[in-house]
């Protein structure tokens, strides 16, 4: 016990923002001296940028080209793009190849997708005041005098909404137009271009874009002339290859001349050697393979920001295992004496702030209530094992984990896959990188993820290999190929839907999904329980239902040229990745979300125990409870929420929690057989709890009207009153292990910094990673803090009942302790936040 | 009887307990105590009877409490109830606690039965197994109840967890080394060498437990033992009264000793039960505690 810990100690995050600083130290900071200074130029204007040069040049080509085959369309597209526009050289930056303004950060529109309703979203955009966009008056007079007529027709958004059945349509979309939605079963595939990403960076960078599109001119001339189908699909497709890699070599060549021209005028001549460096570069990757660590940076940049070109997947395409790939070229530097380790970090500055400076513009409803705070996703993957099996950790995790952790940028992600081997030196690594209390890493499981995707019949070496992308999802580079963005339920409101016959508060008396009886006439838990498996499986089956269909609209409007170029199957297949079809020798892994999960679990706990079993309520006081959102019936709303819960290992809750799993499972199952398409169900709600909680009514948890619903697969705010071991448990036991219809579940943990304070500190959370990792969950991340959020639970302590904190010597529940005492650690909080104390 | 059907009283189990010995632990909190320390910071746990807990701050004032009561032992007047506590006997089924629509009202104390026990503290084995940690017996003192104790830490031995406990050392000596017997590592306290001060501030005098101590340290001279002082502002705050502790402790090669400081994070637990906090305002400025924390590693450091 370290008894002089009397006041709250700080993360590292904590105190950094306290002195004003960044998170390294001053001996570490020397190497990111490059970093603050473009950091301060990059963010000094923090509204991002609309930058419609993208929109503007790929509609000016696709109106060429209408009535071609899509895929070569898109790839003359961005040919087109690469002649036209800017190039952009930054000041100070090592990396080139960003894709839209220097003047910070910015975004790109794609009006292939929400064209129809583009302009009214920039507008309404413009003046959303937690995440406002800058574009300029001239900008978007372009883009609604340009772009949107052209698109009006065939944009994917509108295309989409027209396809869905009428009597549908009430399912998904609040209105006729489809421009807000209604979160009962959410679809994403109208404000992103494609599901979660990463391309085989290690291919380009090996093998080089000069080598690929060889490759496909052998094969058309290897065509039979006397196959039309081949000479028409094929041929077609192998073209749009060979044009894409023209395309992406043409982009390069054009910022070797830019970097070249700046070297003949620079003055400093430090900058004029990078400058020659960047232009000798660019002329090599990604052409031909790279030849140093720096190209191959290079090279995978180049291709990670052009794919952002091709299609609006930009804010989650992942980086892939960083640490795998660019390992051989790291360690042939090394040796040869070209390359520090403080180089090593200055490049991935100057990658993280690249990544960091583009923006996922929230235009579309959706993705402004979901997606908040300009969103993105694009993991960097450290750790896990190599393809045979062995330890994969290396000195490049390492550096990569050291970055991390003295970079103040929320992007990009940082996931760090754990086994059964890990080393206990990166363990520790990881556990220091996430007290520095920013979030990072997040955790995936080897142990879960690589037998559960071997059931679902993925090749053990590619599944050994795969890589963090999206939230928490995963992908095997050349093995995916489902790019279909999914669709999300609304398990909270499948209980109210049972509740009320059928019926939706917010959609009023009339009947919404399909009724299910008066539950005042059930005599049983039982009764109550299978109308609720209707219920949800009515919505599972709708959900299904569009999704099937979004997979079609999509092969008859995207086609990906690049990622095809470097995807093996789809390469070999002359198969577009959006294709709706199955391309041989791939799995399609897709999800279906289930969201509000745990307010679902503790409503269905709350009915069986006070209604069924307890009987010390009968329904009919509880739906005029609910209805009346608990005004006049706190006692009601009380004794509810002192039920059963999800998050603390009570099996009373938790074998509800699993059967809810199994039930929508048994629905996944089935369409698997039919489709051969996995879509599994999924528990990662990112921040769509809060608009998918908004539409719904009380519910028997004691959760008020509108109030979010739970996120992921954690507990009911605030309900997981055991601990952050029951959590785990409790997300152990409400797995159904039973089938492998099961895809990620997010699990967020908070611990305050003096929960994890020290070396004893760091060796309680590196076990604490250990017994995850043991128990087979997916992933798992933290928040490490304190400052604010205890100034937030004084004021609302129902919420922040679970909030831990190191008071003196020992930790404690804050809510639980006198106000007095909350008042006299937060002020020794504010004492610190100004730079005063300690 | 059986070690499984022993039962006794506690008032809380918690788990993810991070600072009573190696590793992730399940916290067991016994209730009952031979000792009325005045600093008490878990005065909940000194009565070996289950007590009603009354939190002003919950209560919405309605009265029902009052009319629920079958012992008539909540009083309510002028908006607010009254707890006679000489008729209260709170048990799981009080209709108090139950209907109680703010929360107002809860129970310290419940009675389980060893076999109860050991599978909750079973629950987190993945965790102990992957930190070194297990389970403590804390409280209250665990020896208050030798039979139940005793039992817990059979169970736990033959489930293979790792036990520790957290003892005032005011037990028999017999059961002082059955437990010590079924334990791999012990914390004790020793809060001042002075037996008539020991016993105006404890209850209590300091004989039986350095006794005890100097027992179980010749038994079983291999069980790490760690020795606890806490620094209590107008009773053990000053050099004379560490430097005693330290010296006594050092005599014994291998046991640790930690001082830990007196803080105030108990005092709404007395208001809960219907008692005032002992130490009134008094505290310890920090840099006292520090001062006496390097007395007595200084003497520490020369027993090494």
């Amino acid at each position: 016990m370290d008894a002089s810990s009397s006041a709250v100690s700080y993360s590292p995050q904590e105190k950094a923002i306290a002195s004003g600083s960044y998170i390294g130290n001053s001996e570490e900071s020397a190497c990111h001296a490059r970093f603050q200074n473009m950091f301060r130029r990059c963010f000094k204007n923090m509204v991002p940028y609309v930058d419609v040069k993208r929109a503007k040049y790929f509609t000016e080509s696709m109106k060429e080209t209408e009535g071609q085959p899509l895929v070569l369309r898109y790839a003359l597209a961005m040919k087109h793009l690469a002649e036209k526009l800017p190039v952009y050289i930054e000041e100070g930056q090592l990396l080139v190849g960003r894709v839209g303004t220097d003047k910070g950060r910015y975004g790109l529109l794609y009006p292939e997708i929400i064209g129809d309703i583009m302009g009214e979203g920039l507008d309404a955009a413009k003046n959303n005041l937690s995440a406002p966009l800058h574009i300029d008056d001239d900008d978007l007079r372009f883009v609604k005098e340009n772009i949107v007529p052209y698109w009006q027709d065939k944009a994917f958004h509108k295309k989409l909404i027209q396809s869905v059945p009428v009597e549908m349509r009430k399912f998904t979309y609040a209105t006729a137009d489809g421009s807000v939605p209604r979160p009962y079963v959410g679809e994403q595939a109208s404000m992103n271009g494609c599901l979660q990403w990463v391309p085989d960076y290690e291919k380009i960078i090996r093998k080089g874009a000069a080598a690929i599109r060889a490759e496909a001119e052998v094969r058309i001339a290897a065509l039979d002339r006397n196959n039309a189908r081949d000479m028409w699909e094929k041929q077609f497709f192998l073209k749009a290859m060979m044009t894409i890699c023209d395309a992406i070599i043409l982009w390069a060549r054009r910022h070797a001349e830019q970097a070249r021209r700046l070297a003949a005028v620079e003055k400093d001549p430090v900058r004029r050697a990078e400058l020659e460096t960047i232009a000798e570069n660019c002329s090599r990757v990604p052409e031909l393979p790279a030849g140093t660590f720096h190209q191959a940076m290079q090279s995978m940049w180049f291709v990670q920001s052009f794919v952002r070109l091709e299609r609006c997947v930009g804010f989650m395409l992942g980086n892939g295992r960083l640490d795998q790939y660019l390992y051989p070229y790291y360690k042939a530097d090394r040796e040869a004496g070209r390359l520090t380790d403080d180089q090593v970090m200055e490049l991935l500055d100057c990658l993280w702030l690249q990544e960091a400076q583009f923006v996922n513009l929230p235009i579309s409803a959706q993705s402004a209530t979901q997606h908040e705070g300009y969103a993105h996703w694009e993991a960097v993957t450290v750790g896990g094992q190599t393809r045979d099996g062995q330890d994969a950790t290396n000195e490049l995790s390492y550096l990569i984990l050291r970055s991390r952790r003295e970079c103040p940028l929320q992007q990009p992600d940082l996931a760090a896959r754990i086994h059964a081997r890990s080393p206990e030196a990166f363990l520790w690594a990881v556990a220091e990188t996430v007290k520095v209390g920013q979030g990072f890493p997040k955790i995936y499981n080897d142990e879960e993820i690589i037998p559960l995707h071997l059931a679902k019949g993925a090749p053990l070496l590619d599944i050994m290999d795969y890589c963090a992308s999206g939230c928490t999802e995963i992908r095997m580079p050349n093995v995916d190929s489902y790019t279909s963005p999914c669709t999300q339920t609304n398990c909270t409101a499948a209980v109210e839907t049972t509740l009320f016959n059928g019926r939706l508060k917010s959609f009023g008396e009339e009947l919404f999904s399909v009724e299910t009886g008066d539950p005042c006439s059930f005599r049983t838990w039982e009764e109550f329980w299978g109308a609720f498996r209707t219920q949800l499986q009515f919505m599972m089956r709708y959900a299904l239902f569009l999704q099937y269909q979004i997979q079609q609209m999509r092969g008859q409007t995207y086609a990906a040229p690049l990622e095809d170029a470097l995807h093996d199957k789809a390469f070999a297949a002359c198969m577009d990745l959006d294709t709706p079809l199955s391309i041989p020798g791939t799995l399609d892994l897709g999800f279906v979300e289930c969201i509000g999960f745990a307010t679902a679990v503790d409503s269905l706990a709350a009915v069986k125990q006070f209604v069924f079993d307890e009987k010390v309520l009968i329904m009919r006081e509880l739906l005029d409870a609910l209805e009346c959102n608990f005004e006049g019936k706190e006692h009601i709303r009380r004794m509810l929420r002192s039920g059963h819960c999800y998050g603390n290992n009570d099996p009373y809750a938790d074998s509800i929690g699993r059967d809810i799993e199994a039930t929508c499972q048994e629905i996944l199952s089935r369409n698997f057989e039919h489709t051969g398409v996995h879509l599994d169900l999924r528990m990662v709600s990112i921040t769509a709890n809060i608009p998918f909680g908004r539409v719904l009514a009380a519910s028997p948890n004691g959760r008020l009207a509108g109030m979010p619903v739970s996120d992921g697969s954690s507990a009911s705010q605030g309900m997981d009153v055991n601990g952050p071991t029951a959590v785990l448990l409790s997300n152990f036991h409400t797995k159904n292990w039973a089938s492998t219809a099961r895809a990620a579940r997010l699990l967020n943990i908070k611990f305050t910094p003096g929960a994890v304070e020290g070396d004893e500190g760091t060796r309680r959370l590196v076990s604490f990673f250990r017994a995850f990792c043991d128990l087979k969950l997916w992933h798992v991340q933290f928040n490490v803090i304190n400052q604010k959020t205890l100034l937030a639970a004084q004021k609302d302590p129902q919420k922040y009942r679970n909030l831990m904190v190191r008071v003196a010597g020992y930790s404690a529940y804050f809510v639980e302790l006198s106000t007095a005492l909350q008042n006299d650690i937060i002020s020794r909080n504010a004492h610190n936040e100004f730079g005063a104390a300690r | 009887m059986t070690d499984e059907k022993t039962s006794g009283l506690i008032f809380n189990v918690q788990k993810f307990s991070v600072h009573d010995g190696e590793g992730i632990r399940t916290l067991v909190f016994f209730k009952g105590c031979p000792l009325r320390c005045r600093w008490c910071s878990n005065p909940e746990s000194q009565n070996a009877v289950p007590e009603l807990s009354y939190s002003v701050q919950d209560c919405l004032h309605c009265g029902t409490c009052a009319k629920v009561c079958t012992r008539g032992a909540i009083r309510f007047t002028d908006g607010t109830p009254v707890v006679q506590r000489q008729l209260c006997r709170p048990e799981p089924g009080c209709l108090c606690t139950r209907t109680c629509p703010g929360g107002a009202l809860g129970i310290y104390g419940k009675t389980v039965t060893a076999g109860e026990l050991l599978r909750q503290l079973l629950e987190d084995q993945v965790f102990y197994v992957r930190s070194g940690g297990g389970v403590t017996l804390g409280g209250g003192e665990p020896l208050h109840q030798p039979d139940f104790a005793l039992a817990v830490l059979r169970l736990a031995r033959r489930a293979r967890l790792m036990t520790n406990i957290e003892t005032c050392g005011q037990t028999s000596v017999e059961t002082m080394l059955s437990a010590a017997a079924l334990l791999d590592t012990m914390f004790m306290d020793i809060k001042c060498m002075d037996p008539d001060k020991h016993r105006a501030w404890t209850g209590v005098s300091n004989e039986r437990i350095l006794e005890n101590f100097v027992r179980v340290r010749e038994a079983f001279p291999r069980l790490p033992i760690t020795i606890r002082t806490p620094v209590i502002p107008g009773f053990n705050d000053n050099a004379g009264d560490i430097e005693a502790i330290a010296r006594f402790v050092r005599r014994f090669s291998g046991v640790r000793h930690e001082l830990l400081p007196y803080h105030r994070y108990g005092e709404q637990k007395y208001l809960r039960i219907g008692r005032r906090p002992g130490m009134g305002e008094a505290s310890l400025p920090e840099e006292t505690f520090a001062t006496l924390r390097e007395v007595a590693e200084k003497l520490h450091d020369d027993q090494l």
